[in-house]
């Protein structure tokens, strides 16, 4: 077990490192000069500019500044944001949380969601119940989130009167918990996965429920979860985040702008408007980490679930 | 004779619904079994006569629909004791005709209903072993788990240390070699062999008081086969377990049974002690004695290595005909008996004591 993640680890550090490199490159390469504001956006010589940097002491290839950058990362410090002259990490901190918690969240309330209806159809395929949820289910889906967002911004400000539009920064505010939940919970049902998601996990359930081990379970008068729930609902569920980690991400940015949710998306917007390429290096590195951790996370469920994986 | 039998189905009747052919298909269609203390019943006929079908249905254990529709399991351990007790207020047949042209079936309640009349009965007093021992044991977790599972679940023993040492108590029982080591194995290190007697040692962990084994040693090879028939027969003695055997594979029945019970398109066509049944010779069902025809005997395996089988078609229970099931296939029918047998099912004619047979050639009058 202990050998399968620390590879994973291994794995997980490869794939930061060329993500890093690759986007590093490509701003590289991009018009426009990074060091413009360093050197006070005058016009200088080959020359001179030279001299300026060895000056400010940095390297004048591409592949050094890309090395101390690196070398900056591993202890820490991921520069200073050129915009705002605060250390990134500070500047990324806060709303990278909150972009966590819209991600995570809404994969908590999409799961949350799924899962029992994915169950109740596969096990009670013709009941009302089961009708019912799946009807729900694609009707989510189908709706646009922008569309739906909106819906729910009228509702609750100018039907219920809760709070103001565009106040999601006063925490202070009486119903503020009930506004930051609202993102969550549109993310997580109106992402348009739901229903691909249902399906996967009812097919997956029905599956293992026909399995000759949940019967003799059955037959045995042991409770048939109690042996179906890891083939059944963990192995697909941590599947499912690994898989969708990267449209939730995706999906969070566009929730963010309808709510105006000062998450990631919107730092990386404003950092790529400002050419502030700390900010867009490490933005970037933190969303290949959040895709990152739901593989990862697949891949330490299924060697805990898996006693062949487990033994190698 | 005063004793009751510990299990008896009465006019059991298992369909499914064919939506390929818009028809029931009737797997069990109307069995009556009994099965005696300390006896072991064989149960053989061909591929889908319903015997699984038939003993899955006893212990609830059909899930696809419609499922058992009517009949009565009784289950005599200390009190008789009804399964499908309260079962049928959940399902609504339409007849025309005296055949049954649609069936309304609560499925969710009926599940409900079965899975608490069995309570303790299925896994606990009737437990079961199943062909392909590698499929039936859960992947996921250690041999010895799933058999402590049993042990905590129907014995006394409760606590995780006692139910350990008593799943090492089967395990040594139905002697696997080295209990200790096999105790924390997953399946997939086990043979199929190996995984056999795990199933057969999980079944035995609850202490029940009849085990049904459903083509135990099909699909395992021969030597092994003959492994497992040594072990049930060693376990049965010593255990005086009740058993129910199904098996195509007439040496095993022979060697285990003290009856058998001959299905036929979903219902019994024959039952008897092992000896009379098996006897070639003796009187007999038309069906039994071409089964036994056809069974491999050294000298009637082909030089193909085919073996002769029945003439003609197993009966697809959907259209059954209105006479008798084997009519089709029957090489028996005479004058005699024509006439009824295209008209009228035969019922299952005592002939002498414990011996019954479905035929008209059997007929009293
Ligand atoms: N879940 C199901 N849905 C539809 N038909 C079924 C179902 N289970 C069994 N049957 C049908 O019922 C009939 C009897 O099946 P059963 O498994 O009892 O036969 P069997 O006598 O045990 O045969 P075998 O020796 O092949 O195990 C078969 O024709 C089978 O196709
Ligand atoms: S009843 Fe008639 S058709 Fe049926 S087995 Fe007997 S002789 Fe054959
Ligand atoms: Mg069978």
């Amino acid at each position: 077990m202990a050998s399968v993640l620390s590879q994973e680890l291994v794995t997980t550090a490869a794939l930061l490192l060329g993500v890093s490199l690759v986007v590093f490159l490509i701003l590289y390469l991009a018009p426009g000069d990074p060091f413009a504001a360093l050197l006070g956006g005058r016009n200088l010589s080959g020359a001179e500019r030279d001299a300026a940097f060895e000056a400010l002491g940095i390297p004048k290839t591409w592949y050094g500044q890309y090395l101390t950058w690196i070398a900056h990362v591993l202890q820490g410090d991921f520069g200073i944001s050129m915009r705002s002259g605060q250390p990134v990490v500070r500047e990324i901190f806060s709303s990278g949380m909150k972009t966590l918690f819209l991600t995570v969240g809404s994969l908590i309330v999409t799961l949350a969601v799924a899962v029992p209806i994915a169950a109740y159809s596969a096990v009670q395929p013709s009941s009302l119940r089961a009708r019912a949820g799946t009807l729900l289910v694609y009707l989510f889906s189908a709706l646009p989130t922008f569309w739906l967002g909106y819906m729910l911004i009228y509702f609750f400000t100018r039907k219920l009167g809760l709070f103001p539009i565009l106040s999601a920064t006063d925490e202070t505010q009486e119903y503020g918990w009930l506004y930051a939940l609202l993102p969550v919970v549109l993310l997580g049902l109106g992402n348009g996965a739901l229903s691909e998601i249902v399906r996967y996990l009812r097919e997956e359930i029905s599956r293992v429920m026909s399995e000759e081990y949940v019967r003799t379970a059955r037959a045995k008068g042991a409770s048939i979860w109690r042996h179906a729930y890891k083939e059944a609902l963990l192995l697909p569920v941590s599947q499912i985040i690994a898989a969708k980690m990267p449209f939730v991400l995706g999906g969070a940015i566009i929730v963010e702008q309808v709510f105006n949710w000062p998450g990631l998306g919107r730092v990386a917007w404003q950092a790529a408007q400002d050419r502030d390429y700390p900010v867009i290096m490490a933005v970037t590195l933190l969303a290949a980490i959040v895709v990152r951790l739901g593989s990862f996370l697949h891949r330490t469920v299924y060697v805990a679930v898996n006693p062949r994986a487990s033994q190698q | 004779m005063s004793t009751p039998p510990l299990l008896r189905i009465e006019d059991l009747r298992t369909y499914f619904y064919s939506r390929v052919k818009h028809a029931f298909v009737r797997s069990v269609d109307g069995v009556d079994l009994e099965v005696v203390r300390g006896e072991t019943l064989g149960i053989v006929g061909e591929s889908g006569s319903g015997k699984s079908v038939t003993m899955l249905s006893a212990v609830g254990l059909v899930t696809a629909g419609p499922g058992v529709i009517t009949g009565k399991v009784t289950f005599h351990d200390e009190a008789p004791q009804d399964l499908l007790q309260g079962l049928d207020s959940n399902v609504k047949i339409e007849r025309r005709d005296g055949r049954i042209m649609h069936i309304t079936k609560d499925n969710q309640a009926w599940q409900k209903q079965a899975n608490l009349n069995l309570r303790g009965v299925r896994g606990g007093k009737i437990s079961m072993i199943f062909q392909n021992p590698r499929a039936a044991l859960n992947p996921f977790e250690t041999v010895g788990h799933q058999i402590a599972e049993s042990v905590r679940l129907h014995t006394g023993m409760k606590s995780a240390a006692q139910a350990k040492e008593r799943a090492l108590y089967w395990l040594d029982q139905v002697r696997i070699d080295s209990p200790r080591l096999r105790y924390d194995n997953h399946p997939y290190g086990l043979s199929g062999g190996m995984s056999q007697r795990a199933m057969i040692a999980m079944a035995l962990a609850a202490e029940p008081r009849m085990l049904i084994a459903d083509e135990p040693t099909t699909g395992l090879d021969a030597t092994i086969q003959a492994r497992i028939v040594d072990l049930l027969d060693d376990l049965k003695t010593r255990l005086g377990m009740t058993m129910v055997l199904i098996s195509h594979d007439i040496g095993v029945i022979s060697r285990l049974s003290n009856r058998i019970a001959v299905m036929y398109g979903g219902r019994v066509m024959e039952t008897g002690p092992t000896a009379e049944v098996l006897d070639e010779h003796a009187n007999g069902h038309p069906y039994t004695r071409a089964l036994l025809a056809s069974t491999p005997r050294r000298e009637n395996v082909t030089a193909t290595g085919r073996l002769p089988a029945i003439e003609g078609e197993v009966l697809d229970t959907i259209n059954v005909p209105c006479g008798c099931r084997f009519r089709a296939r029957c090489q028996r029918v005479n004058d005699t008996v024509r006439t009824r047998c295209e008209t009228r099912e035969p019922e299952l004619f005592e002939i002498a004591q414990g011996r019954r047979i479905r035929c008209w050639l059997y007929s009293p009058q």
